[in-house]
């Protein structure tokens, strides 16, 4: 996929020529475009200025993908690049008088400005909109592939520069399995773009050594997010996630090149030293054409000779050190010893710096020299890239004395190499070698990383006057954090969170030491006694699409799935389950089975066998209702609470023979109720009990209405009739040749027969079933009828007419509650609600306001003189019976109004009010005839 | 996430476990308590800090109830052993 020749791609609507190899960011500096975005606030413009993927100036819009970092996305042909919050272009960006308005705006100005008047809301909330957030979501964009993958090995290794890739080697070398992750596209870190012959030598010997360990994998691209317990890491890489679980974690993450604070330090132009090494080593890029670099390390001295061979003008070179003895073989440039830049001029890109002696206390003096410039390098020291260890739970300091953060102590499996620990010391090999032997159970645990002198931190040069900016991303200055601490947020987190600063798309990567120093200096503490914020996953930002990944949810289908779908069900979603609603007409449906005979499939009833000489006394525990007596061949109704005496669920329960019994559970519970008897039979009350989930073993179909028997008989040889196949009995036949349990209940209130056969004969059944009930009008049903034929018997459906409160009793289940058994889960508390009374029931109600069938879930009110009324109970189940050509269903009333049948009251309804009288009782075939029938 | 070790399947995700609770044995004769002594049972959980026994539930795996011995102020595993046995697995 890489191109191998010059290629074109469009930024800002002009067409602009890469090189293979090519970043979008090093694409442009090739070209010359120094502008890459406006900042958040001031809609400043800024250009690339850390090159690593750390700061937030080279966010820009790939097509519909917003907030890529220019700086570390390969350019590809045709790449239509836009850049972000500039309106109406990057060149002349409107919302820049923003920062003329700057007085207007001050720290926190969200908390002060834009409240009053509240008449202008409006406006304000037109142009904070458009001003707010950082890049444009198309809605309509077509969902991305998205992939999430676990991986399972010894060692993580956490960046892939020089001190991960020796890591990473030395712990592949002691026999574990390695996987390391780096964010750059290319392995290496520094060695890929130092300019000196022996890194890129080094970088090659060890990526030989890479490339000969089987048993070490290099992810690069690849995020780490965070670190979570038990070494469980997300990391991203591209549009995956990985899911990754370690043994043991090498962190050698490196270090954030730091900025420095001086007037208009974001100007394009000025960069840090990472960025114009990339430039120039990685891309052959010139990054300038007239440089200062300001420095205090012997980096800079480097890239001014790097940049003098690239054929850039060194105009100067400003040390914060003062002359070493070496100094003697540094490049022939201007050089000033014990300077810094105090300010930086220009409009769309550098002009000109200022430098200033540094005073004893670190205080830039008054500005000496201006010195004409295009580009400032800024070699200044860095902080250790720390988070995941903070995460992971390590100990780190910092030190006053050197400004930098050191770790003190690792929590086990945990290990760390490099510039991350602040320390500098050359131990990868080392802590490879003891990772490995953590990982693969043999000791190697060290808690303290080995030390050294303390890696360069970033200088502690006090800001100057101006507009010096700490936080890039949300534009917050160094005068906002003064501001901040002045306005009483005097502690790190109160400014963090009033100034927003390292809450912006870095993340703290370019702030956080700076808004530490200048929250200490401000509040006259130190920085080791100002703390650091709290570090959380994720590291950088991450797009929800990867962290949703593609849908996993599984999708249960009924083995008669696909008949229903031919046969024009209109489908509906049931827990996991997919069931048919209706077939088109469910009145017809509920008249068919009234009438004639109909047939649903109800497979997705939970299906439990039991087995064992204790099931009797089990099941008289777990339910409410008596089933130890049940004799083989018969067939009863079973409610079960838990010991708070609230209604778990129900079901029938089959003593297929005299050691094992079949039991049916509703759809939404099967699993739970499962994992209920489970824990009842582990725990304590399971001896002679084994409990089996047959739930996919079994399909089963609900041949109801009065016709039902004949169409039963059609398909087997064996006697049916009432006498030999009773109500509440099961039998076991033969129907079509397929091996059946035919269960006489009846949830419809008709004649009805449940009948569960082996599921993969399904689909047989099904069929052989509506042909032999052809000549008896029978018609397949759907839930939405079985709703209106189960209401129109006032039978209740846990969770539907119950929640997570109601006992039976209230219920009006009183019946299926036998307290003259001994101890069952629920009793006790049932006596007590028995003992107190009622103040809820849940009984029938018939409309009396015609043409009007209420929503489940309206109120039900009491008028209460003021106008006001009082809500009273609730509307559960409604629907409009076909049968009996009225309104009905469940509600939950004050136990007294429903005591009586026939008692009045009123259901709250926007449109008008709806009457409604009590109702005792099934609404159809009170006394069950027709089930016996 | 952690990881539970189970008596039966060895280390895995927490994520393919249910969490049952602490150990908080129901009184063998309801009856002969107290309401308040019921509703304590019932509603009132000890939540201690520190070292506790706890049940749970390999649902996506072998269906087995077991009990763990938490840390709940580390978050760690000490040890995962069956209902009712002394034996003890190291998490």
């Amino acid at each position: 996929m890489t191109p191998d020749a010059p290629f074109d791609f469009v930024f800002a609507g002009r067409v602009y020529r890469a090189q293979p190899g090519d970043t979008i960011a090093s694409a442009l500096a090739r070209n010359g475009v120094r502008v890459l975005s406006r900042s958040f606030k001031y809609h400043r413009p800024r250009g690339l200025m850390c090159g690593a993927g750390h700061c937030p100036n080279c966010l820009v819009q790939v097509g519909d993908e917003p907030n890529v970092r220019a700086c570390m996305r390969p350019v590809v042909p045709e790449m239509i690049v836009e850049p972000q919050n500039a309106w109406p272009s990057l060149g002349f960006d409107l919302m820049a008088v923003t920062g003329w308005l700057e007085r207007f705006l001050p720290v926190g100005f969200y908390y002060k400005a834009f409240i009053r008047p509240r008449r202008l809301w409006p406006l304000f909330e037109r142009f904070l909109r458009r001003a707010a957030g950082l890049g444009r979501v198309n809605l309509t964009t077509p969902p991305g592939e998205y992939v999430k993958q676990y991986l399972h090995t010894d060692v993580v290794v956490i960046g892939g520069g020089r001190s991960g890739l020796r890591a990473a080697i030395a712990a592949a070398g002691a026999g574990a399995d390695v996987a390391l992750f780096d964010e750059n596209p290319t392995l290496g870190g520094r060695l890929n773009y130092s300019g000196s012959a022996t890194a890129a030598a080094e970088r090659a010997a060890l990526l030989a050594q890479v490339a000969a360990l089987p048993n070490l994998q290099c992810y690069t691209q690849a995020t780490v997010l965070g670190w979570f317990e038990d070494h469980w890491l997300p990391v991203r890489q591209g549009n995956r996630l990985w899911k990754v679980r370690a043994k043991a974690v090498i962190v050698a993450t490196g270090a954030y090149e730091q900025p420095l604070l001086f007037s208009n330090n974001d100007l394009p132009g000025i960069m840090l030293a990472g960025a114009v090494r990339r430039l120039l080593h990685q891309h052959g890029v010139k990054p300038g054409e007239r440089a200062v670099i300001v420095t205090n390390h012997d980096e800079g001295p480097d890239v001014a000779a790097e940049l003098l061979a690239a054929g850039v003008t060194v105009a100067a070179l400003a040390d914060g050190r003062h002359p070493t003895p070496d100094a003697a073989g540094l490049p022939t440039i201007p050089i000033f010893w014990g300077h810094t830049v105090v300010r930086a001029e220009g409009r769309a890109g550098l002009r000109r710096v200022q430098l200033a002696p540094l005073t004893v206390d670190g205080r830039p003096g008054a500005p000496l020299q201006t010195i004409p410039c295009d580009l400032l390098v800024i070699a200044a020291g860095s902080t250790p890239a720390n988070g995941l260890l903070y995460q992971a739970g390590a100990r780190i300091a910092y030190h006053d004395e050197t400004g930098q953060f050191v770790v003190e102590e690792l929590p086990p499996g945990v290990f760390a190499t490099g510039r991350v620990t602040g320390w500098q010391a050359d131990d990868a090999a080392e802590v490879g070698r003891q990772a490995a032997a953590f990982a693969m159970g043999r000791d190697g645990m060290r808690t303290v990383p080995a030390r050294g002198a303390h890696s360069l931190p970033a200088p502690c040069y006090r800001p100057t006057p101006g507009k010096a900016f700490v936080c890039l991303c949300e534009d917050v200055t160094a005068k906002d954090i003064a501001m901040a601490v002045a306005e009483g947020f005097n502690s790190l987190e109160l400014v963090k969170r009033y100034a927003t600063v390292t809450m912006g798309p870095c993340q703290g990567k370019m702030c956080a030491v700076a808004s530490i120093r200048l929250t200490a200096a401000a509040t006259g503490r130190s920085p080791a006694a100002t703390g650091v914020t709290t570090a959380r996953p994720p590291l950088t930002p991450v797009p929800l699409g990867v962290l949703a990944g593609q849908t996993m949810e599984p999708l249960r289908r009924t083995p008669v799935d696909a008949w229903h779908r031919r046969h024009g069900a209109r489908m509906m979603v049931a827990g996991l389950w997919q069931r048919p609603e209706h077939y088109g007409d469910p009145p017809a449906e509920v008249k068919a089975v009234r009438e004639a005979v109909g047939l649903i499939d109800v497979s997705t009833l939970g299906k439990l066998r039991l087995t064992g000489p204790g099931v009797p006394a089990f099941l008289d525990r777990l339910y409410t209702t008596r089933l130890g007596d049940l004799p083989s061949g018969r067939v009863r109704y079973g409610l079960m609470c838990n010991d708070e005496g609230v209604i778990l669920d129900d079901g029938v329960t089959a003593r297929l023979d005299e050691q094992e019994w079949y039991i049916t559970t509703t759809t939404g519970n099967a699993e739970a109720i499962y994992e209920w008897m489970q824990w009842w039979a582990q725990a304590g009350w399971g001896e002679g009990v084994h409990i089996t989930d047959v739930t996919d073993d079994f399909a089963a179909f609900n041949l109801a209405g009065p016709q039902a028997r004949a169409v039963l008989q059609a398909l087997t040889t064996a006697d049916v009739g009432n006498a030999a196949f009773p109500y509440l009995h099961v039998r076991q036949l033969e129907l079509a040749g397929v091996p059946c349990r035919v269960l006489r209940i009846g949830f419809t209130g008709e004649l009805s027969y449940e009948i569960h056969c082996p599921a993969g004969f399904g689909p047989y059944l099904w069929e052989a079933i509506l042909a032999a009930g052809a000549g008896f009008g029978i018609r397949p049903f759907g839930v939405e009828a079985q709703r209106v034929l189960r209401l129109e018997k006032a039978h209740l459906l846990i969770g539907q007419d119950t929640d997570a409160m109601t006992d039976p009793l209230s219920a009006g289940m009183a019946w299926a509650v036998k307290f003259d058994k001994p101890d069952f889960l629920g009793r006790r508390s049932l006596l007590r609600v028995q003992a107190q009374g009622l103040r809820q029931r849940l009984v029938g109600f018939e409309v009396l306001t015609p043409g009007v069938t209420p929503e489940e879930g309206l109120q039900i009110v009491q008028p209460n003189g003021n106008g006001r009324p009082t809500i009273i109970g609730w509307v559960t189940s409604s629907r409009y019976s076909p049968t009996l050509g009225k309104a009905i269903g469940l509600c939950w009333l004050p136990a007294e109004l429903a005591a009586k049948p026939g008692t009045p009251f009123t259901i709250h309804r926007t449109e008008g009010p709806v009457q409604a009288r009590v109702h005792h009782g099934p609404f159809y075939d009170p006394t069950g005839a027709r089930l016996r029938s | 996430m952690i990881v539970l070790s189970c008596p039966n399947c060895g280390p895995r995700n927490v994520a393919e476990f249910r969490y049952g609770g602490e150990v908080h044995p129901r009184p063998p004769v309801p009856e002969a308590v107290s309401d308040e002594a019921w509703i304590d049972f019932i509603y009132m959980r000890a939540n201690k800090a520190g070292r506790r026994p706890e049940w749970w539930y390999h649902r996506n795996g072998c269906g087995l109830w077991f009990l763990a011995e938490r840390d709940t102020t580390t978050n760690t595993i000490l040890s995962t052993y069956l209902p009712g046995q002394g034996e003890r697995h190291d998490a």
